[in-house]
């Protein structure tokens, strides 16, 4: 509605929005930038000064931290692809015994926090007392442990586990919407099935799996839990787990602030051009899905004797995913203390670790806390990406181009960098008095999924065929009334899809968490943390449980609701 | 009643602006069923949008029912909401969350009109175009033709002044698109309702407009009644994208009343019809349903002596490719009387139906 070009009126969305982005995703950077260049670390500290550069990049231990960093994202990228594409290709191009059910439980991993799959891996591989470890080693009656959870591939083995469903939620529509005429002609012409797989098929899917690997890479790059839980007591570090450990566990007992800064500014610049990669291989997604949006059921690849195989690794992966490691979780919350599996250990079972979850005060006001900043981030995310993604699809305002990059550029930010920066800024601004409340956990967590709310609703908006809003305005509806009763309405299961993805993540999110940790704000995910490196393992696979749980049933809500959605 | 005056419209697009529409003027009457045509991407869509205010353009006036809705000079541009317009979409863009009723009572709650009249009108709207029966249905239990009948009846029940209707049959299989065009004929008989129309398809232009606007690359080339560009086409271009027509060379020889004699390669031929004024260099236009085959030797004036080159059997009709003096003049004729190739026969070109256009090549 091009009608609004004489007023200045048309400009106000634009500029609205944009400044409450550049108070979300711009403000806290500038401050990064400038804690970096001060000596004392804080950006009201006096002086200017390299020295935070110097300290970082001089350091003859970064090389290594890089390295591993590097190693971390390539890693977990060829193995999460590896699961992920093969799980999505057996699922809508084979016939793979089951396919709906492998479907429909494929994202129930995303319940699993990282932290506590890391968690559970450990118990389950730690060379000391893993229990896979104790059965092998008995088994083969070897004298040492068969794998150490405690190093780089470990930390890879469970970041892949980990990235599998949102990769497969990639790959799968592209997969499915590909128009099984491009196949069947590579067919008439001779091309066998390997031949139709390498010259058609994959080149084809090249956008979808190339988007699918910036992804990955970018939540390799920002992940804590997985690197802070497995990697640090060894010694393994990478970039989000470094910058804990600057902020924690410094030898002087004081956070390197200024160091943080100059390593997250440099590392950001990586991430964003990332980030931006990542955008543009999924535009070029989205026109592809509009084309191929049609109503034909592609015929299947026959797998044959291979049938059975298929299946055999689809539970595989839901064994190493979700089986395993929710079995050692309850197994260990039923526990005392650490110890393995046995018939002697059954005995010594006991309900006091999930007693202790619904009486001790200090769990209470976590889970407290947990659903009203879940509830207030998702709630943030949902109304503010509606506006923008309507702004940024449907309307004509001057600027929604960069309307749209602002709210994206979150997905490359780091918690833990966001939660540092966050710091800087509401200590600065102290007349805002949300630092160490649970409302500064509120912004750290809408900034961080503004860009998954965003990028959905887009999604929705675009197949929203645009007609079916001017025909409301023909019908002589005004702007709100036309958004209310009809764009809302129809995105409406798109909406609640956003609300509990972000509630669910937020209700898991440790790493910015962490950082932005006072008195008043403890949540589950933070004191899962604080009970694991306590030496409490057994209440914290007790909290965890009952995390899985809550998460659990939000997924399937939510898995429901994107199914309608088709 | 819609005034549409001098109208550029400009898309922004990657290699810089494009000129969707331009210096376009059209103006309709109370009651009129105006038709736009012309070839894909010509501007068709942009003009109807730009009355609806969907699109603003950069130049130019619009006036619907007597009030200015957009003017450049006056930096006027009414919101599409508060335009006296109702619109029938391509798409038909039926609100899949509501109901049948829902739907048509949709712009109905938006000017305030509810309860019982509200019901009463959706109701008639309905009735209208025979879907009263559907009137609960969920809209996304329809077909393509009862969704394209629900669209029409939530424009209806609107009662504005001007309907505006983009490519309403296009979605809709050969056999439903004939018959609703019936309907829509008998529709607009009924409603006496101005309306503007736009399609690529001139069957659907010529069988229900009283005038339409022939349009190319964003400008209007021709204006008139259907058979005004049938019959008396004044531009070459009309001419072709209308019917079917042979173009012939010629040269204006002298004027004899109401008839000017042509020098052409097939021989002289009188025109009377089209550009009385040319002189010099010109074109005759002449449309091959329009030849007849006449005996050969007849004599009579405008009767070309030539052998059939090739004859095409099209079942109700015959096409012939006649040799004249070396030109070839297609030709169809009723199949009652087939002429094998090679044989000789004379062509007659009815003075009346040979039009004169004052252009030797297509003008932009
Ligand atoms: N949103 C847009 N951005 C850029 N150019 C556009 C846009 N919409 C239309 N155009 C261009 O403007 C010109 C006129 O388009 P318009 O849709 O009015 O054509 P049309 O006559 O309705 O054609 P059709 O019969 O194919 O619907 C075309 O050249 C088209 O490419
Ligand atoms: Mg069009």
């Amino acid at each position: 509605m091009n009608a609004r070009r004489w007023a200045p009126r048309q400009y106000l969305p634009t500029i609205g929005l944009t400044a409450v982005l550049a108070f979300l995703v711009l403000v806290p950077l500038g401050f990064l930038l400038v804690s970096s260049l001060r000596p004392g670390g804080m950006p009201w500290s006096p002086g200017f000064t390299l020295a935070n550069y110097m300290a970082v990049y001089a350091d003859p231990a970064l090389p290594r931290m890089i390295k591993n960093t590097l190693i971390f994202v390539a890693g977990s990228v060829a193995l999460g692809l590896l699961f992920g594409g093969t799980l999505a290709w057996l699922v809508e191009r084979t016939d793979m015994p089951a396919r709906r059910l492998v479907r429909a439980l494929v994202i129930l991993p995303m319940a699993t926090p990282p932290l506590l799959l890391a968690i559970a891996w450990i118990m389950l591989l730690s060379p000391r007392t893993g229990f896979f470890n104790e059965v092998l080693q008995k088994a083969l009656g070897l004298s040492g442990p068969v794998f150490d959870i405690y190093s780089m591939a470990g930390m890879i083995f469970v970041e892949a586990v980990a990235v599998v469903p949102t990769t497969f939620l990639i790959l799968a529509p592209a997969f499915r919407n590909m128009d099984p005429a491009l196949e069947e002609a590579a067919a008439a012409s001779g091309a066998g099935p390997a031949r139709i797989l390498w010259k058609v098929f994959l080149p084809l899917m090249a956008p979808a799996l190339i988007s699918a690997a910036v992804f990955i890479s970018v939540a390799g790059f920002v992940v804590f839990d997985i690197p802070g839980t497995i990697g640090m007591p060894v010694r393994i570090f990478v970039l989000s787990s470094q910058i804990y450990y600057w902020g924690n566990d410094t030898p002087s007992g004081l956070p390197l602030y200024g160091q943080i800064s100059a390593l997250a500014a440099v590392f950001l610049v990586v991430l964003l051009a990332l980030g931006l990669l990542y955008q543009r291989a999924t535009r070029r997604m989205t026109r592809f899905a509009v084309i191929g949006g049609k109503g034909y059921r592609p015929r299947p690849f026959r797998l044959g004797r291979w049938r059975i195989a298929a299946l055999a690794f689809a539970g595989l992966y839901f064994a190493l995913a979700v089986l395993a490691p929710l079995a050692v979780l309850l197994w260990t919350s039923l526990m005392p203390y650490l110890t393995g599996f046995s018939t002697e250990a059954m005995k010594l079972a006991t309900l006091a670790n999930h007693a202790a979850v619904f009486e001790n005060r200090r769990i209470g006001t976590a889970a407290l806390n947990t659903l009203i900043v879940a509830a207030c981030a998702a709630t943030a995310v949902t109304a503010l990406a509606a506006l923008i993604s309507w702004v940024v699809v449907r309307s004509r305002a001057a600027g929604r181009r960069l309307v749209d990059l602002l709210a994206f550029v979150p997905i490359s930010i780091p918690g833990i960098i966001i939660g540092v920066a966050l710091i800087y800024v509401y200590l600065t601004l102290s007349f805002l008095p949300v630092y160490g409340t649970i409302w500064i956990l509120v912004v750290a967590y809408a900034t961080v999924y503004l860009s998954y709310g965003t990028r959905s609703l887009n999604a929705v908006l675009i197949q929203l065929h645009a007609e079916l809003e001017e025909a409301g305005a023909a019908s002589g509806a005004a702007w709100w009334r036309v958004f209310r009763r009809i764009t809302l309405a129809l995105a409406l299961p798109g909406l609640v899809a956003v609300w509990i993805w972000v509630a669910a993540h937020a209700g898991r999110e440790l790493s910015s968490a962490l950082i932005l940790q006072g008195r008043d704000n403890v949540v589950l995910s933070t004191l899962l943390w604080d009970f694991w490196s306590a030496g409490q393992p057994n209440r914290a696979a007790a909290v965890g449980v009952w995390l899985i749980v809550a998460l659990g049933v939000m997924v399937g809500a939510w898995q429901m609701l994107q199914r309608r959605e088709r | 009643m819609l005034e549409i005056d001098g109208i550029s419209v400009e898309y922004r697009a990657d290699a810089g602006p494009v000129r969707a529409v331009d210096g376009v003027s059209v103006a309709v009457a109370k009651g009129e069923f105006f038709t736009l045509l012309g070839p894909s991407g010509c501007g068709k869509t942009t003009t109807l949008r730009s009355v609806a205010g969907f699109e603003t353009p950069i130049a130019g006036r619009i006036a619907i029912a007597g009030r200015v809705v957009y003017s450049a000079e006056r930096r006027i541009a009414v919101p599409v909401h508060k335009r006296d317009i109702a619109m029938v979409f391509q798409s038909y863009a039926i609100w899949p969350h509501m109901s049948v009723a829902e739907n048509v009572a949709f712009p109905l709650a938006a000017a305030g009109v509810r309860g019982q009249e509200a019901r009463g009108r959706v109701a008639r709207a309905l009735e209208l175009v025979g879907l009263g029966a559907l009137i609960d249905r969920p809209a996304t239990q329809l077909s393509g033709g009862q969704q394209q009948r629900v669209a029409l009846a939530r424009a209806i029940a609107k009662d504005a002044s001007l309907l505006l209707l983009d490519e309403p049959l296009s979605n809709l299989d050969a056999q439903l698109r004939e018959q609703m065009r019936g309907e829509l004929a008998a529709l607009r008989a009924r409603l006496g309702a101005t309306t503007l129309y736009v399609t690529h398809d001139q069957e659907e232009a010529l069988s229900l407009s009283d005038r339409v606007a022939l349009m190319r690359d964003g400008r209007v080339v021709e204006c008139g009644t259907p058979q005004d560009l049938y019959y008396r086409p004044k531009r070459l271009f009309t001419a072709q994208f209308i019917g079917r027509a042979e173009i012939v060379p010629c040269t204006v020889a002298r004027r004899d009343g109401r008839t000017t004699l042509l020098e052409t390669p097939l021989g002289p031929i009188a025109s009377a019809c089209g550009a009385a004024g040319a002189a010099g260099a010109a074109s005759l236009m002449i449309r091959p349903e329009h030849l007849t085959i006449v005996p050969a030797g007849s004599g009579a004036p405008n009767t070309l002596p030539g052998t059939v080159a090739s004859a095409v059997f099209l079942g109700r009709l015959f096409e012939y490719e006649i040799d004249i003096g070396g030109r070839r003049l297609k030709l169809q004729t009723l199949s009652a009387q087939p002429h094998a190739p090679g044989a000789r026969v004379a062509v007659h070109a009815p003075p009346e139906r040979c039009v004169l256009i004052d252009e030797t090549t297509e003008r932009h």
